[in-house]
């Protein structure tokens, strides 16, 4: 899981082009969107190709993306419980 | 002074000019189908509201050759129409042809980038030789015999109704006696991965209004308004019955691509408009919504609309579930439907609105309503970067 | 109606920003494409935003936001824009995706920052603008079509707006024109060599706003009085009698202009008719040249007015800039620009 989260912010931070913070200042189960990294609508589904093109993961509604992409932590809790065997 | 307008020519998914259209319209046809046109990508499997032609059989309709951009033949075919309808001769006369398009020639463009992109394949270069918005009506501007006058707006969804409003204002000012204006826009398969990019696509036939609305539904089309001076107006053959008294652009200010949630961009540009107009609210009949079918949109279009209008909105419907969203055509096309509705005293309905959404106090109509007396239209054009636009069509007494 | 130059803001090929000096020297470019100079962006945009925009976005951005600066205004009642070509480089991002990417969701921002709006659009969201908000693309009358559509904003009542015209190289639409032989390879930024004249341009790109309003103020850089478009002109006799209307329209004589700033492109078959009407009509006037500086591209004219308001306010013509006749001290200048047979004319005079 450990592993998972540090990937998974590593790949973060490369598809979304973060420049305004540093990957070390971000925790694991710090909120992305608003009150958190100050996301938005248009990260989220930049989130959903993320999980696609890495995990192999289908989000087919974007209305679950508020839960999912939480945190870091809920992203890599929900890869480890979807990603394909 | 007042602008008049004296022509109209629309081609869409529900009808190659306004007559086919008018029959749609009554009888509640839907131009929403699978497409046929475009392959090679997933999204291309997505319903849409495709004109049911090929390139040639466009190319033949509209005078042009077939290895024309798809934009350019429908922009021609509508923009002849819209000319040949208000029967007027342009000679003497300062004539202008504004256009509007937000894909421009990306239907070739597309074509030749996939294998240049793939394979470093050249062969085809000549497609992307008319890429760019404003080669697209220049092509339609010569073919039309337009010389005086010709310019290109490009604002996305809001584009056409932009148009309309410039042409009209220089008409006002007297740079121009007359303009043909409107929009054009192609089925393309960069357009349709766009959106679906964005998650905004319904898979099924989309439902503007309604509370489980899933998203829009790309179409394609093209349509022109004649717009005239007072002057020029006095002298046609065919009097004018309809005037375009009011229109406002804003911007939203919000979001690169969503709406404020209470729609202050919409709010201001109906506003607007509404001021321009010297019209009451209570004089408006009838509302074309710009309607997309997303979440977000028809919630901050209705949110704005009942901010104006609070308990008394006016009968309202969005045509989109008839044509699909056709991008920088929409303005031009439902300030055709506008006309339609005054011309003809009819208010079309908002096809597939089964449940209310139930943040709104007020319901589009959704059966096909005759002898209506339709006085006053507001028609909607809301796009990408916040950019709003209203326009008021009314009635010559 | 006069407009009063109030700001303006340039960023291009050349060291158009952040610049005391007026042009004494010109960065030259070997190649067949000169790119524009660009600023560091974080004093312009914080990097939350700066992380979505591309190239284009943020040096036009950036130059709208120089020339709001320059003017002190922070109230704007709209903001007209033109591009030739919109953004390439973010369709041929979206375009290369669809052409690689099996998977059926792509990434979207590439393409909903393709649209030709979206640099308006930035400016509007940055400066909180939700007034009148306009994009036109249509090749050679770009930069020109938001000129007018300024002007009538003003008319209407309107009393600033921020005018402003954008575009940028991009990298498979140039290997694409390359192909096509567009391009002539011996560039010399010598003015000279830009009279003569041989085959084919050199690529440019950049963006170039400014703030005009009805107003007189203490600094402004000097008035537009007038502009129009002439589309496809059948030869330089019909082009001398646009140049000869609109002066008359204007009440001026041709002996009443003292600098016309020419767009001659260095492409001898392109620049004939502006080679015809310099001869016809401006025998006498100091002639001034500047796609030699900022390349050729849909919206050069908008670096013309660049340079108009520049020399307007300085009172004197660069050396860098001039192709004859450098007597003449600049109260009217006519700027004249042809894109691929897109004609257009702009009228200054100095305060």
């Amino acid at each position: 899981m450990e592993e998972l989260m540090a990937t998974l912010k590593k790949e973060i931070f490369e598809q979304l082009n973060l420049q305004h913070v540093k990957p070390e200042d971000i925790a694991y189960d710090q909120p992305l969107f608003v009150e958190g990294l100050g996301l938005d609508s248009i990260d989220a589904l930049e989130l959903i190709v993320l999980l696609q093109q890495k995990y192999g993961i289908k989000l087919a509604n974007p209305a679950e993306g508020p839960k999912i992409f939480y945190s870091i932590k809920t992203m890599a809790e929900y890869i480890t419980a979807h990603k394909k065997q | 002074m007042e602008v008049y307008i004296a022509g109209k020519g629309i081609i869409s998914a529900i009808g190659l000019n306004v007559e086919e259209t008018l029959q749609s319209l009554k009888a509640g046809k839907s131009g929403i189908g699978t497409q046929t046109n475009l392959t090679g990508r997933r999204d291309s499997n997505l319903p849409t509201g495709e004109i049911a032609l090929s390139n040639a059989e466009l190319a033949s309709m509209a005078g042009l050759s077939a290895d024309y951009s798809r934009t350019a033949l429908l922009s021609m075919i509508a923009a002849k129409d819209a000319l040949a309808d208000a029967d007027i001769n342009i000679k003497g006369l300062k004539c202008g042809f504004i256009s509007a398009t937000t894909v421009g020639g990306m239907d070739k463009t597309e074509k030749f980038m996939a294998s240049f992109i793939r394979d470093g394949e050249v062969k085809d270069i000549g497609r992307i030789l008319y890429h760019d918005s404003g080669a697209i009506t220049e092509l339609v501007a010569e073919a039309l015999g337009i010389k005086h006058f010709v310019s290109t707006i490009s604002t996305a969804c809001s584009s056409s109704a932009n148009a309309i409003m410039y042409a009209s204002r220089l008409i006002k000012t007297g740079v121009l006696d007359m303009a043909i204006a409107g929009g054009t826009d192609a089925m393309s398969l960069f357009t349709l991965s766009g959106f679906n990019a964005l998650m905004i696509l319904d898979e099924n036939y989309c439902t503007p209004y309604d509370d489980n609305r899933k998203g829009l539904n790309l179409g394609e089309g093209a349509g022109y308004v004649v717009l005239v001076s007072e002057k020029v107006a006095g002298k046609l053959s065919k009097a004018p019955a309809v005037k375009l008294t009011g229109y406002a652009n804003a911007n939203d200010a919000f979001h690169q691509t969503a709406s404020s949630p209470e729609g202050k961009g919409n709010y201001l540009a109906m506003q607007g408009a509404l001021k321009m107009s010297g019209l009451e609210i209570s004089a408006i009949d009838y509302i074309n919504l710009h309607g997309t079918g997303t979440a977000n949109n028809d919630l901050s279009e209705g949110m704005a609309i009942q901010r104006i209008f609070g308990e008394r909105v006016p009968k309202s419907s969005s045509t989109k579930a008839f044509t699909g969203h056709t991008l920088g055509a929409c303005g031009g096309i439902e300030a055709i439907f506008s006309m339609m509705a005054i011309e003809q005293k009819m208010i079309f309905p908002n096809l597939r609105l089964k449940t209310p959404m139930k943040e709104l106090g007020f319901v589009p109509v959704t059966e096909l309503m005759e002898g209506v007396e339709v006085k006053n239209v507001l028609s909607n054009s809301f796009g990408f970067g916040g950019n709003c636009s209203s326009l008021i069509f009314s009635k010559v007494n | 109606m006069e407009l009063f130059i109030k700001g303006i803001g340039c960023i291009s090929p050349q060291l158009t920003y952040d610049n005391p000096d007026f042009l004494p020297g010109i960065k030259k470019y070997a190649g067949n494409r000169m790119m524009c100079i660009e600023p560091d962006y974080a004093p312009y945009f914080d990097a939350g935003s700066l992380r979505r925009m591309s190239r284009v976005v943020k040096f036009s951005a950036a130059a709208a936001l120089i020339a709001l600066k320059d003017s002190g205004i922070t109230q704007l009642d709209a903001i007209t824009t033109g591009t030739g070509y919109g953004l390439l480089e973010n369709s041929e991002k979206f375009l290369k995706s669809m052409a690689e990417s099996t998977g059926p969701v792509l990434s979207p921002t590439s393409f909903i920052q393709s649209t030709h709006n979206t640099v308006g659009a930035t400016i509007a969201l940055i400066t909180g603008c939700n007034a009148h908000n306009n994009t036109f693309s249509h090749k050679g009358f770009s930069f020109e079509s938001a000129l007018i559509d300024a002007r009538l904003m003003v008319a209407e009542g309107a009393t600033h707006v921020l005018v402003g015209a954008h575009d940028e190289i991009s990298e498979k639409t140039f290997a694409l024109m390359e192909k096509l032989d567009v391009f002539r390879n011996n560039n010399e930024a010598d003015i000279n060599a830009y009279e003569k004249g041989s085959s084919g341009i050199v690529a440019g790109e950049g963006a170039a706003f400014f703030i005009l309003s009805d107003k007189k103020g203490e600094s402004d850089y000097g008035v537009l009085m007038d502009n129009i478009i002439f589309y496809h002109p059948e030869n330089a006799i019909e082009v001398k009698q646009h140049i000869e209307a609109f002066l008359e329209k204007n009440k001026l004589a041709l002996e009443n202009i003292d600098v016309v700033i020419s767009g001659i492109n260095g492409d001898a078959k392109e620049d004939a008719v502006s080679h015809e009407i310099n001869h016809l009509l401006f025998a006498h006037q100091t002639i001034v040249l500047f796609k030699h500086l900022c390349g050729e591209y849909m919206t050069a004219s908008s670096f013309g007015f660049w340079l108009a308001a520049k020399i307007l306010l300085a009172q004197q013509v660069p050396e860098t800039v001039i192709l004859k006749n450098r007597h003449r001290k600049p109260g009217y200048i006519l700027l004249y620009n042809v894109f691929q047979n897109d004609h257009s004319l702009m009228l200054f005079k100095a305060c």
